[in-house]
């Protein structure tokens, strides 16, 4: 007898606003909790510590607004735009973020084109590299890479123009050549 | 050779394990007040607001109709008896629907 089909996101949600569940938000906390620190992890630049916290504070945050889901997008959507605005408010309370466009940037050389990495790039060089960018251009990667957003709904979660998202993903993506390589494009 | 989009993807897929995340995140949820039942503050309202007119009818002194406090309310006399009644009556309705659009909402 094959073993019963895990239940799925919806399933777990309804479980816990009919029935004030926990063991189902348990359940959505250890299916979500990866993704959601790594994107995290990044935002903050590898700042584990601090990483977690907002994890922490995002999923306390979901428990507290789960009636407010909609059921209209995925729920990870809806868990990345808590935490990218856990995110945000911890980091104006150091400093302004700036998830905008510098105007005064130059557009990055040979952006348009593939980006080939020699295979020594390590994950940790990546880190480093992604260290190194702008708050706009880490959410920018962390939205569409990491939480595996499309363009469109980084820009919704960031609160930014989707043109924004698209130039701190192409300046991003050609810093870290840069930085990975050591390499200017041509 | 490895591009930047799979590297970036790779480091993405890459498990951070729980290391007893979730429980932290568990013993730090706030009590959560079951959901309350849509239907339960408008019934709620809406059968007290039934009663309340109905002991209202009950009550009225002998001869007291509900057409007659209309009237009443109509020709500028409330202080009658019945037009108490009739007054008492509208206002709990219109509490009740009130309530039950906000309900809806």
């Amino acid at each position: 007898m094959p073993p019963p089909a895990a239940p799925s996101d919806v399933d777990l949600i309804l479980a816990v606003l009919e029935r004030d569940d926990r063991r189902a938000f348990e359940q959505l906390v250890d299916r979500h909790q990866s993704q959601v620190r790594t994107v995290l992890r990044r935002l903050t630049r590898g700042d584990m510590a601090l990483s977690d916290d907002l994890a922490q504070e995002t999923f306390v945050l979901a428990w507290r607004n789960l009636s407010r889901f909609r059921f209209e997008a995925k729920f990870s959507t809806w868990l990345y735009r808590i935490a990218f605005n856990a995110w945000r408010s911890e980091a104006r309370k150091k400093r302004e973020v700036l998830l905008d466009i510098d105007p005064d940037e130059a557009p990055p050389p040979g952006s348009d084109i593939a980006v080939e990495m020699p295979d020594v790039a390590s994950r940790i060089d990546l880190e480093r590299a992604m260290a190194t960018l702008s708050d706009g251009e880490r959410a920018a990667l962390a939205a569409c890479y990491y939480a595996d957003l499309s363009h469109e709904e980084a820009a919704a979660a960031l609160g930014v123009p989707l043109g924004t998202v698209k130039t701190h993903i192409l300046r991003a993506k050609a810093k870290l050549k840069v930085r990975l390589t050591g390499k200017e494009t041509a | 050779m490895n591009d930047l989009n799979h590297l970036l993807r790779e480091d993405a897929r890459q498990p951070i394990a729980d290391n007893g995340f979730s429980a932290r995140v568990m013993t730090a949820l706030p009590a959560r007040a079951v959901a309350k039942r849509k239907w339960l503050t408008p019934a709620l309202v809406f059968g007290s607001a039934a009663l309340g007119s109905v002991l209202a009818l009950a009550l009225a002194p002998a001869g007291t109709s509900l057409m007659q406090g209309f009237a009443d309310l109509v020709q500028l006399h409330p202080g009658t008896p019945a037009a108490i009644t009739a007054l008492g009556m509208a206002v709990a309705l219109m509490i009740s629907a009130i309530v039950f659009a906000v309900e809806t909402e």
